[in-house]
C-alpha cells in the first residue's frame, strides 16, 4: 500500500505509464449532428496504481474507459487522439486479431452490471472454455487452473464456482467471476466499470477488499470508473473527476479529496451523504449533469450550475493544465479561492 | 400514525432445482411511526426490508401480527375501507425510471388522481361544484405540487418522463405521491438510482415535506449516510434477516452501536480519504448471510466474531438500554459500544 501511495505521490512521466490517452475525442452520430461524448481527453495511468475515474451518468467516464478496448459502440467513433499501452504501442489503429489479442491479453474488462452478463444455461466453467477458444488458447487444462487459482485468490471455491450456474451465486459472487474473466488470459492492465453498484454495503466492502487484493498480489494497473465517491476513496491512489466529457480534475486521491481545486470536485463531494461531520453543511448541487446534446459547445461546461462562475466562463473553455505538484485542473477561477472555499 | 406488533412474513417457494423451501422474510417486526415521525430501515439485501415496506403500504399480506393504521387493526376492515386507509400512506419506489408510464406527460400523470380526489370531495360533500368539475383547480393543484417538490411547473407538465432526469424524475414520482394528501410516504431505496449530485436534493425534499407539511417518513436503504438527512429525531432500525436487532435515534446508533451486525454495516461504509479517519474499531463479518440455516440461537451468530456458547443457544430479545444519553434497544447477550463509523477530520 505505502509503495503505491509513493508511486502516486511521484508525478506521472511517461516512462511510468502503463496506459497513456492523448488528446481524445470520441463523437456520437446523433440527429443533432456529431456530437462529442468525450472531448480531448489527457489521462494517464501509472504502471500498478489504481486510478478512479468519477463522473455522473453521461459524463463519458464509461466510453472513455471502453475506448481503451477500442469498443466504443457505434454510432460513435474516436475521431481524433491515440491510446498507447506499454508494450502494445497504439491501440485505436489496432483490427482484427491484433485487437482481439490486446482484449483480455493486454487489458481485461469487468463491464457495468457484469453480475448480470452470464450466460444463464451455461455453467461459469463452460463460459471460461467459450473464453479461451475464442481467443485461441492451446492449453485449455491450463485456463481452467489459472481460472481456479484466481478463485482461491479472491475467496472463493474455485471447483465449485466452476461448476455453477450463474443463478447459484449471489451477486458479490458474480461481480467476482466477472473479475476472473477479465483476468484470465493473464491481462496486466484491469478495467472494472461500476464493480459495486447494485451491491450492498457488505458485498460492497468485500468486493473492494478483494479488488485491492488481487491488483497488488498480480501487480495490476487498474482502472475504477464509477460515480460513487467513497468507493474511489477506499481504493485509488490517483483521481480523475468527468464531467460533460472533459476530465476537469486529477491528481493524488488523498489531495483532490482533501481539497479539491475544481468547483464540481467541491460540489460533489459536498453533495456525498457521509456517516461523519455536520448534515448541514451537506449541499445538493443545483441543476442537472449534462447529455450529449445539452452540453455547452463552448465555454466552460459547469458554468451553469457552477458557484464560481465568471464572464469569461461562457466564451473560453478553460483547459486541464497543471496548477500544483502531480495535480491538474481545467478551471478559470483561481486555484486558491477554490480550494479555500 | 402506524402501529406495527409482531408482524410476520413468510414466502413459500418451490423451485425446480431447489424443491419446496421456506424463507422467513419478517419474524415479528414491532414498531412504532408517530405522525410526523421518520423511520429508517437498514439492513443487506434480502434482510426484509422491503416486503416490510410493501406491507405498511397495503401492497402486501402479512401471516401473523397485527397493523394499526390511525388505530385502526386493518385486518379487521372490508376492502374497500382498508383500501381509503392506506390511500393515506403512499409508496416512493426506487427505479423512477419505470414507475412512471412512458406514454403520458407529466401533466396527464398528475390530472388522474387530482380528479379522483376531487370527485371524492365533491362526493363527500353531496354537491357539485367541487373541485371534479373544475379544470383550472385541478391544473393549479397540480402547479402547487410540483413547486413543491421544486419544479418548474411549465418546464415540466407538457414532457414526458424520458424527456426528465432521473432526479426529476423521482421529484415527479413523489408529487403523484402527494395528490391524494398522503400523511406517510414511504420511500424504498428512493435515491440509489439518482445521480450522486442531486441525491440530497431528494432527500432534502423529504425532509422539508416532513417539517413544513408534517407527512411522516418511512425510509428503506442499506446506504445508512442517507437516514442522517431525514430530519431531527429520526429513528433508526437495523434488520438482519426478518428481525430488528438494534433501533435508537439515528445518530446514536451510527455513533455508538452497540450490536456486532449494526457495527459490521457501518464498517462497511467507505471512508472519505483525507476527510475522514476510519472508526477504531471496524468490523468485518465472518462470511456471507445464508438465509437457508435455521438456529434456535441469535440469526447473526454464524457470522458474528464475538459468538458465544450461549448465543448458538438461546435467541436473544430487544432490551432497553441508555447510549449517550438516549433510549436504544438492541438484541444481543453481549452488548458493546464499538465506535466503527468514520471520523470527521475537517470540523474535529
Amino acid at each position: 500500500m505505502t509503495d503505491t501511495a509513493e508511486r502516486a505521490a511521484m508525478p506521472p512521466t511517461s516512462a511510468d505509464a502503463e496506459v497513456a490517452v492523448r488528446d481524445l475525442t470520441v463523437c456520437f452520430d446523433t440527429d443533432r449532428g456529431e456530437k462529442p461524448a468525450v472531448s480531448h481527453a489527457n489521462l494517464t495511468l501509472p504502471a500498478g496504481c489504481i486510478t478512479g475515474l468519477v463522473g455522473e451518468s453521461g459524463s463519458g467516464k464509461s466510453t472513455l474507459a471502453l475506448s481503451l478496448l477500442g469498443a466504443v459502440p457505434p454510432p460513435g467513433r474516436i475521431t481524433s487522439g491515440s491510446v498507447t499501452m506499454t508494450g502494445v504501442g497504439e491501440v485505436t489503429s489496432l483490427r482484427g486479431a491484433k485487437l482481439r489479442g490486446v482484449r483480455g491479453g493486454y487489458i481485461g474488462y469487468v463491464f457495468q452490471a457484469s453480475q448480470n452478463s452470464l450466460n444463464p444455461l451455461k455453467t461459469v466453467g463452460k463460459q471460461l472454455l467459450d473464453l479461451g477458444r475464442a481467443h485461441d488458447v492451446d492449453d485449455l487444462a491450463g485456463l481452467i487452473r489459472r481460472a481456479r487459482e484466481l478463485c482461491e485468490l479472491m475467496g472463493m471455491d474455485g471447483v465449485r464456482i466452476l461448476d455453477s450456474y450463474q443463478h447459484q451465486l449471489s451477486g458479490g459472487m458474480r461481480q467476482r467471476v466477472g473479475i476472473v474473466f477479465a483476468l484470465v488470459l493473464n491481462a496486466k492492465v484491469l478495467v472494472l466499470d461500476e464493480p459495486t453498484t447494485a451491491l450492498d454495503m457488505l458485498s460492497q466492502a468485500a468486493v473492494l477488499r478483494i479488488i485491492a487484493r488481487v491488483h497488488r498480489e498480480i501487480g495490476l494497473t487498474t482502472l475504477i470508473v464509477t460515480h460513487d465517491m467513497g468507493v474511489v476513496s477506499e481504493l485509488a491512489d490517483r483521481l480523475a473527476v468527468m464531467y460533460g466529457g472533459r476530465i476537469v480534475e486529477d491528481g493524488p486521491a488523498t489531495d483532490v479529496l482533501q481539497s479539491p481545486s475544481h468547483p464540481y470536485t467541491r460540489a460533489l463531494i459536498n453533495a456525498t451523504a457521509r456517516v461523519s461531520g455536520d448534515v448541514t453543511r451537506a449541499r445538493a448541487l443545483p441543476g442537472r449533469p449534462p447529455d450529449l446534446v445539452s452540453v455547452p459547445t463552448e465555454g466552460c461546461v459547469f458554468r451553469d450550475r457552477c458557484a464560481f462562475a465568471m464572464d469569461v466562463c461562457s466564451e473560453a473553455e478553460p483547459v486541464l493544465g497543471s496548477w500544483s505538484r502531480d495535480r491538474r485542473r481545467a478551471c478559470h477561477a483561481d486555484a486558491e479561492t477554490v480550494t479555500s472555499a | 400514525m402506524i402501529e406495527a406488533v409482531g408482524i410476520e412474513r413468510t414466502f413459500h417457494g418451490h423451485g425446480p432445482f431447489t424443491g419446496s423451501h421456506v424463507v422467513r422474510a419478517l419474524r415479528g417486526v414491532d414498531f412504532t411511526l408517530p405522525a410526523g415521525g421518520a423511520v429508517a430501515f437498514i439492513g443487506e439485501s434480502g434482510c426484509g426490508k422491503t416486503t416490510l415496506g410493501r406491507i405498511l403500504a397495503g401492497l402486501e399480506t402479512y401471516d401473523a401480527g397485527v397493523l394499526r393504521v390511525d388505530g385502526k387493526d386493518v385486518s379487521a376492515l372490508s376492502g374497500r375501507r382498508r383500501g381509503e386507509l392506506f390511500r393515506s400512506i403512499q409508496m416512493v419506489h426506487q427505479d423512477p425510471y419505470s414507475v412512471l408510464n412512458p406514454t403520458r406527460t407529466v401533466a396527464a400523470t398528475l390530472a388522474d388522481p387530482l380528479r379522483m380526489v376531487a370527485r371524492r370531495d365533491a362526493g363527500g360533500r353531496g354537491g357539485f361544484g367541487g373541485r371534479g368539475r373544475d379544470r383550472g383547480a385541478v391544473d393549479r393543484r397540480a402547479r402547487e405540487l410540483l413547486e413543491l417538490v421544486g419544479l418548474e411547473p411549465d418546464g415540466v407538465l407538457p414532457k414526458y418522463p424520458h424527456q426528465l432526469s432521473g432526479g426529476q424524475r423521482q421529484r415527479v414520482v413523489i408529487a403523484r405521491a402527494l395528490t391524494v394528501d398522503p400523511r406517510a410516504l414511504i420511500a424504498d431505496e428512493a435515491v440509489s438510482m439518482i445521480d450522486v449530485s442531486m441525491r440530497l436534493g431528494i432527500l432534502s425534499l423529504l425532509r422539508d415535506l416532513r417539517e413544513r407539511l408534517g407527512i411522516a417518513l418511512v425510509f428503506i436503504t442499506h446506504d445508512v449516510a442517507t437516514a442522517r438527512y431525514l430530519g431531527a429525531d429520526g429513528e433508526l432500525h437495523v434488520i438482519y434477516r426478518g428481525e430488528v436487532i438494534e433501533r435508537g435515534p439515528v445518530d446514536t446508533v451510527i455513533q455508538s452501536p452497540v450490536h456486532p451486525y449494526t457495527q459490521c454495516l457501518l464498517s462497511a461504509i467507505p471512508v472519505l480519504k483525507g476527510l475522514e479517519d476510519p472508526g477504531p474499531d471496524r468490523l468485518e463479518p465472518l462470511g456471507l448471510m445464508d438465509a437457508t440455516v435455521d438456529t434456535p440461537g441469535c440469526l447473526f451468530e454464524p457470522r458474528c466474531p464475538f459468538a458465544t456458547e450461549r448465543c448458538r443457544e438461546e435467541h436473544p430479545e430487544l432490551l432497553k438500554q441508555s447510549v449517550d444519553g438516549a433510549d436504544v434497544e438492541h438484541a444481543c447477550f453481549h452488548p458493546q459500544i464499538r465506535h466503527v463509523a468514520a471520523v470527521d477530520l475537517t470540523h474535529a
